[in-house]
């Protein structure tokens, strides 16, 4: 394919939502430009409408809104709004995607986002950020964070635009951004591959006329629940209901809502509802303790990592009621606009509740656009059709799929598949690594060392976002008598691209050798200056801001004078930061490109081969004889696929690739180094020992079986586990048609105090066995006993074909078990049936087939210490972050994928080995790793080597040096937190750019605000 | 029970190298190092009623010497003390052969710490030592205003001598932040108010072993013991650690520890 | 020079505020995009994580006349850098126990977690922690002398 000709190094990413964003950063990282379109007027996607994410808890906004700034700030990330896909054409390598661009009416790189427009637009819309809860106008930011932070037009509803009349935003905006003349354009780019991320599209409540949403005032979708949970949403977060914003005590939760549904279409599981309402749940009673939250359910899918014990936590510690059962009407009061919800209890009695608000937990469907735009097949659902094995491959070579659009998903999934995609994108393209990559190029640094400082204040007035609240002037004068200021004046926007050709002059001109600028946020805006300032030949670090917009302007528009001279201290404290700043040089250290890859399984095989493809000499270091690990005892997944010859083609190939050395048999004994440098020790069954050097490493351990002690498992042959069953089922054993009765036994070692987390795989597992058993022998009666049917996404049809195949499921409550015992010869399973009200059920059976739990590696134990990084409390590994980082660890250069960091099915199990190759690759493509200037830096003259700063690093950065006895930092590691420096009573330890000394005049600086 | 003298020769003959104690010269009690059992130091060698930070000796002559064993005398607190330091790496325990000395009655109830014994004693009888909690209890018992007027006047009274931090044997800080000039004005006597002393107090945290020598050490008579065994009284109540207990447990100021550890603090 | 910020009689409280980078200066940001009000006593520091703020730094803002210091981070669990600010919240048990225990208020020293999307928190935090200095009056800590020079 794309060998022949040489590829184009760049890539589409459609959609602009977490996996996007994700995917975008990524490819960019791996040395492609990036054309990242999204249909509405910001990136961001639903994430950046979440309040909090499960099961943390962690702000949604808080850990989103920095990869939405590195998005708007990398310069290789083209962000195209407003864009929708019409045709995509070409093979992978060479794809030509044409877009429709709809017109924004303002210029996106002039305006400045500061909101005049919006202030005097006389015409209210619903907000479509805060689901319609609230309005906004039809000129504005789409929201605070949004990227690009540009106004938007609504072209419907604008008077200029529908009847040329008004014009106020126009008049009002002072960086002349408004444009009406825009037109709606074709644009054809050129690109090597497209990732499609468009994500999903929310149920319609409405469908389900059962429900009264949109007739009955408090029943409000779960989307809309989170913007009322929001701090930044319509209520600020007050729990109250739509009718009379009255604070709600009695709360339900409908599940299914859309999901699991065949009565709308939608016959699968859209898999994130269960926790998200959890989570609600508890965010709700976190805002008003006295609420009762009940959510309506059928099964509890709290399948994935620490799901479990969230949703038991909610449960037991928390109060959050769960009621197993399906609405089937909601009726209103009419006096106090409360529901009463109707529902089958477990045993079949129709029951009705009153609540004050109802949330409906709203499934996902399938995106626009897949299959008209991107020409990609689609099931029938219409969702991408994807790769058994591989979900990130459609139907169609070129376009890769991730996230929500492939199957309903939550975060952490889309990460691992926008991951995986880029790292298969760039499997593609690497041969046309970093050719379309644009550098900044900047003149050599001027020498200021030794010099006095120099410093130049720029005012910003941010049109009237500034000015028309502070007395500018009054801030420059006051500037130009600060020590150190040979420069003082102000802007109308200091930000805009002429105001950077003009800093550029006046550092030149004057001489400066420092630059404060006095504006809005360096959180979005600081990139942009240090860039300017470097451009200047002077050391981006010698730059300060002061925020007077944001922390000034903004939040004192009632008292001009004082702000004035807030904003006046604040410069002072910037200046006075500004004239002890010192250049800093950002690291450099060597990279090996070469990979190593632990554990032979089918995780670290696809890894292995995932970082051959992209290029890079690659060891895969199994510990038994052969290749395969678990996935040997595994004969053909749900979807029929043979798993078993997937297994020999892997094989195949790993041993066929020519970049992957594989090392069977092989221990690692020990690990050194660090980043780009590492050197592991491996050790063979005859001891003989070998030192391998690499840049990066992916764990990919594996994981385990328990081993049941219960059920008279290894008593009585009868008792199997599914996987012994499996492998009858796959032999065809002729002996299984004979089978009166097979019951099987679901949570075998799972959901249990001492595993007290839920293995994922086993109800599919059951569900799949059960089917295959029918078909082979549809006389024999099945039974699964289970506690909750956790078949997520598509896993749901199968759940749903084997009823309809006759597969009984009865279910036993979490305090109960089953009993296998042997009567007169037979076997006989009791179980106290919960639909039954707890009867005891019993049956005669052939076989028991237990469906036993995955386990972690014991060997982790041993690597984790190695590798410097964490297990959770079960023994699998545990990841940087639950959310945004699913394959990495704090430790740079350490990944993981697959059984080593929690249960998982086969095919998320080769997407996570995607993903985790992929982020390896981002290390082994780059010559030298470069490393920030803010890092942590010990002076060994005064270090003591207390060793305290080395126990206080969370990511293992900081050494101590056995030789001088002192405390070494590898900066290559250092992600500049300071936490170190606090502990450091010698002052030996310091953050570069916040050291005790500039902070100390910072805090004098501010004192002398009052006592001047 | 056999006499110091007979126990330095002992320590000599069964491998340590050297025995560090304290001697008396014609009435002044001095550091000695023992390195032999013909020295003359050892027939002045005495176990006394005089306290000095051996400890601070050690750290140097450990770091000296490397691959030298090193015999001490110890009191309650100068075990405490090295344990304590042994976790921030400034004594190795394991080239260490402590010989415990318990304090006789009369200096536990004059010195009022809360262990007056080390773990193994060879010297002396145990006894146990009611702590004095007097100055604790007489400033928790005034108002915020009385307490820190109280407080001004004590302080008032320091004349910036670094007695306190020189004599501490867990001060080893190459650079002292009462010494820097963002902190501690230099050349204002007394030091500005609360700084210096809040400043040694919080470095005292989770460190201070309660061995006294400060407060002895002070020529203005500040209660500095006092104020640092409030500051473990609090470190014992938040976070559950108190300096110089165990070998083992660190002090949780200076790991990350876990989430659960933060949500009992924040209870 | 400018007049100071306390207005005539100069005898407005002063807050210094140490705000995080990620969490609690976005949310900071996002009080200020909100345009949500609060009172102009607070001047802030922004750092990469509060677990680089030095109990020094509280003591030296007290000494230097603050009558309240703000610490305001990420929630647990939320930290940028992971664990961070478990050490703030470890350092700041210690140091407001201190503080009271030398006779100074409890009130005067704050630590609240402000996530980015808080922006209502945050200037609620700076309003009612403003009311809160404003009732204890002046730091006792205020350096009578010098500012008596400097006027």
């Amino acid at each position: 394919m794309a060998e022949k000709m040489n590829p184009v190094g760049a890539v589409m990413v459609m959609g602009g939502g977490v996996g996007g964003i994700q995917a975008s950063l990524e490819l960019a990282n791996l040395g492609y430009k990036v054309y990242l379109i999204d249909s509405s007027p910001s990136v961001g996607g639903v994430m950046g409408m979440l309040d909090k994410t499960f099961p943390t808890n962690e702000c949604s906004m808080c850990i989103l809104s920095p990869k939405m700034v590195e998005v708007a700030s990398n310069i290789n990330i083209e962000v195209i709004t407003l864009a929708d896909v019409l045709s995509v054409e070409g093979e992978p390598g060479d794809m030509r995607v044409r877009l429709r661009i709809r017109p924004r009416y303002v210029d996106v790189d002039k305006c400045t986002g500061c909101g005049d427009c919006t202030a005097k637009c006389p015409v209210k819309i619903p907000d479509p950020y805060n689901a319609g809860l609230s309005t906004t106008r039809c000129i504005r930011v789409p929201f605070p964070q949004a990227v690009p932070g540009a106004a938007v037009i609504d072209p419907e509803v604008c008077r200029w635009l529908t009847r040329e009349k008004c014009g106020n935003c126009v008049k009002v905006c002072q960086a002349g951004a408004v444009d009406f003349e825009q037109k709606e354009r074709e644009e054809t780019i050129s690109v090597g591959m497209v990732i499609a991320a468009p994500g999903y599209k929310p149920f319609d409540a409405a469908r389900k006329t059962e429900y009264g949403y949109g007739v009955h005032a408090n029943v409000v979708t779960s989307l809309e629940f989170e913007r009322i949970l929001g701090a930044n949403g319509p209520t600020q977060g007050h729990v109250v209901r739509p009718s009379d914003g009255e604070e709600v005590r009695k709360l339900a939760f409908v599940q299914c809502v859309g999901s699991r549904d065949t009565t709308v279409g939608n016959g699968y599981c859209s898999s994130v509802c269960c926790m998200y309402a959890t989570k609600q749940a508890l965010i709700a009673k976190e805002h008003l303790p006295g609420i009762e939250p009940t959510i309506f359910f059928i099964d509890m899918r709290a399948y994935g990592k620490d799901f479990e014990k969230y949703y038991t936590a909610a449960e037991s510690r928390h109060g959050v009621r769960y009621v197993r059962g399906l609405i089937s009407g909601i009726r209103e009061k009419q006096r106090t606009k409360n529901l009463l919800l109707r529902y089958a209890d477990e045993q079949g009695c129709t029951q009705e509740e009153e609540f004050d608000l109802v949330v409906l937990s709203i499934g996902l469907e399938a995106p626009c656009g897949l299959a008209e735009g991107l020409g990609l097949a689609v099931n029938g659902y219409g969702f991408a059709q994807a790769d058994p094995f591989l979900p990130v491959l459609s139907s169609r070579p070129g376009v890769l799929v991730c996230g929500a659009a492939q199957e309903p998903k939550d975060i952490p999934d889309t990460v691992v598949q926008a991951t995986a995609a880029a790292g298969i994108a760039s499997q593609a393209l690497h041969g046309a690594r970093d050719t379309l990559l644009t550098r900044r190029e900047h003149p050599p640094q001027k020498d200021v060392s030794g010099e006095e400082p120099r410093v130049g204040a720029i005012i910003c007035r941010c049109g009237s976002n500034i000015g028309g609240f502070l007395d500018v002037p009054a801030v420059v004068e006051y500037a130009k008598e600060l020590p150190g200021v040979v420069f003082a004046e102000e802007r109308l926007y200091a930000c805009s691209q002429d105001a950077q050709d003009w800093i550029r002059q006046v550092v030149e001109e004057n001489g400066l050798n420092r630059l404060v600028v006095a504006s809005c946020t360096p959180r979005t805006h600081q990139p942009l200056f240090r860039e300017t300032l470097q451009s200047a030949g002077v050391n981006k670090y010698l730059f300060e801001m002061a925020n007077i917009r944001e922390h000034c302007s903004w939040v004192h528009m009632q008292e001009p004078e004082k702000a004035t001279r807030k904003a006046q201290y604040l410069v002072k404290m910037a200046v006075e930061k500004a004239r002890r700043l010192e250049p800093l040089a950002e690291g450099e250290s060597d990279v090996i490109p070469r990979g190593l890859v632990i554990g032979g399984g089918v995780a670290g095989m696809n890894a292995a081969l995932g970082l051959a493809r992209a290029g890079f000499p690659v060891w895969l270091v199994e510990k038994e004889g052969e290749l395969g690990g678990l996935a040997r005892n595994i004969h053909f997944d749900y979807k029929g696929g043979d798993v078993r010859a997937y297994l020999e083609g892997l094989v195949a190939e790993v041993e066929r690739e020519e970049l992957v050395t594989v090392l069977t048999g092989h221990e690692v004994v020990d690990v050194g180094g660090f980043v780009g440098q590492f050197k592991t020790l491996v050790r063979d069954g005859e001891g003989r020992e070998a030192l391998l050097e690499h840049g990066a490493v992916i764990l990919a351990s594996g994981g385990g079986q328990y081993q049941p002690v219960e059920y008279m498992y290894g008593e009585d042959a009868r008792v199997l586990t599914q996987w012994e069953l499996e492998r009858r089922i796959a032999e065809r054993d002729p002996s299984l048609a004979d089978l009166e009765r097979v019951v099987m036994i679901q949570c075998v070692g799972s959901r249990e105090e001492a595993r007290p987390y839920c293995s994922k795989v086993c109800c599919t597992e059951a569900v799949k066995n059960a089917l295959a058993l029918k078909e082979l022998s549809p006389r024999t009666e099945v039974f699964v006993l289970y506690r909750d049917i956790r078949t997520y996404g598509f896993r749901e049809d199968v759940y749903r074909e084997a009823r309809e195949a006759g597969v009984t499921f009865l279910r036993f409550d979490d305090d109960v078990r089953p009993d296998v015992r042997e009567v007169a010869g037979t076997l006989q399973v009791r179980v106290p049936d919960a639909n039954l009200g707890g009867e005891t059920v019993v049956l005669g059976t052939d076989l028991v087939a237990l469906s036993v739990g995955v386990t972690a590696n014991p060997d982790n134990a041993a690597l984790a210490p190695m590798l410097k990084v964490p297990r959770n409390a079960e023994g699998f590994f545990l990841e940087a972050h639950m959310k945004l980082r699913p394959v990495d660890f704090a430790t740079d250069g350490v990944f993981v994928c697959g059984l080593a960091h929690a249960p998982k099915s086969i095919e998320e199990s080769v997407a996570q080995a995607a993903a985790a190759a992929a982020r390896a690759e981002s290390v082994l493509c780059k010559d030298k790793i470069v490393t920030e200037g803010v890092v942590a830096v010990v002076d060994a003259e005064k270090c003591s080597g207390c060793g305290i700063c080395v126990q206080l690093c969370p990511f293992e950065a900081v050494t101590f040096d056995e030789e001088r006895k002192v405390a070494v930092v590898n900066t290559s590691l250092c992600k500049g937190c300071g936490t170190c420096t606090a502990a450091c009573t010698a002052g030996a330890s310091r953050l570069q750019g916040f050291r005790s000394d500039q902070i100390f005049e910072q805090i004098e600086a501010a004192a002398s605000a009052w006592h001047d | 029970m056999s006499d110091l003298k007979s126990i330095v020769r002992e320590k000599l003959r069964d491998g340590a190298d050297a025995f560090l104690c304290l001697k008396n010269e014609e009435g002044t009690v001095l550091p000695a190092l023992i390195t032999d059992a013909d020295s003359p130091d050892l027939e002045l060698v005495e176990v006394g009623d005089s306290r000095y930070p051996l400890g601070k000796i050690l750290i140097d002559l450990l770091r000296e010497y490397p691959d030298k064993r090193f015999a001490v005398l110890v009191r309650g607190c100068d075990e405490r003390a090295l344990v304590e330091l042994s976790k921030l790496e400034q004594v190795d325990l394991e080239r260490l052969v402590l010989v415990g000395v318990a304090c006789s009655a009369e200096e536990a109830a004059a010195c009022g710490c809360l262990r007056p014994y080390p773990s193994d004693i060879a010297l002396g009888e145990k006894v146990e030592a009611a702590p004095g909690r007097e100055v604790i209890d007489e400033v928790e018992s005034l108002s915020d205003a009385e307490r820190m007027a109280w407080w001004r006047e004590q302080f008032s009274r320091c004349i910036k001598c670094y007695g306190c931090r020189n004599i501490c044997p867990m001060c080893f800080c190459k650079d002292c932040a009462l010494e820097e000039p963002h902190l501690v004005e230099p050349g204002v006597i007394p030091p500005d108010f609360p700084s210096f002393h809040i400043i040694r107090a919080l470095d005292m945290t989770g460190r201070c072993i309660d061995c006294g020598l400060c407060e002895e050490a002070c020529p203005a008579g500040i209660p500095l013991r006092s104020l640092y065994r409030k500051m473990q009284d609090i470190m014992e109540d938040k976070l559950e650690y108190r300096a110089g207990e165990s070998a083992e447990e660190r002090s949780p100021l200076s790991f990350l520890g876990s989430e659960q550890d933060i949500e009992k603090l924040e209870e | 020079m400018a007049e100071n910020i306390g207005g005539d009689n100069g005898d407005e409280v002063r807050i210094l505020a140490f705000l995080c980078n990620w969490c609690s200066y976005a949310g900071a940001d996002l009080a200020g995009v909100s345009r949500f009000q609060y009172p102009t006593n607070v001047l802030d520091v922004r750092v990469m994580c509060t677990g680089t703020i030095s109990p020094y730094f509280v003591i030296k803002a007290f000494q230097e006349g603050m009558d309240g210091v703000l610490i305001a981070g990420c929630h647990i669990g939320d930290c940028h850098y992971l664990k961070g600010n478990y050490m703030t919240a470890k350092r700041f048990g210690v140091l407001r126990e201190a503080l009271k225990f030398l006779g100074l208020e409890e009130g005067r020293l704050r630590l609240e977690w402000v996530s980015a999307a808080e922006g209502e928190k945050y200037a609620e935090v700076i309003r009612s922690f403003t009311e809160e200095v404003k009732a204890l009056g002046p730091s006792p800590l205020r350096k009578r002398a010098k500012a008596g020079v400097e006027a």
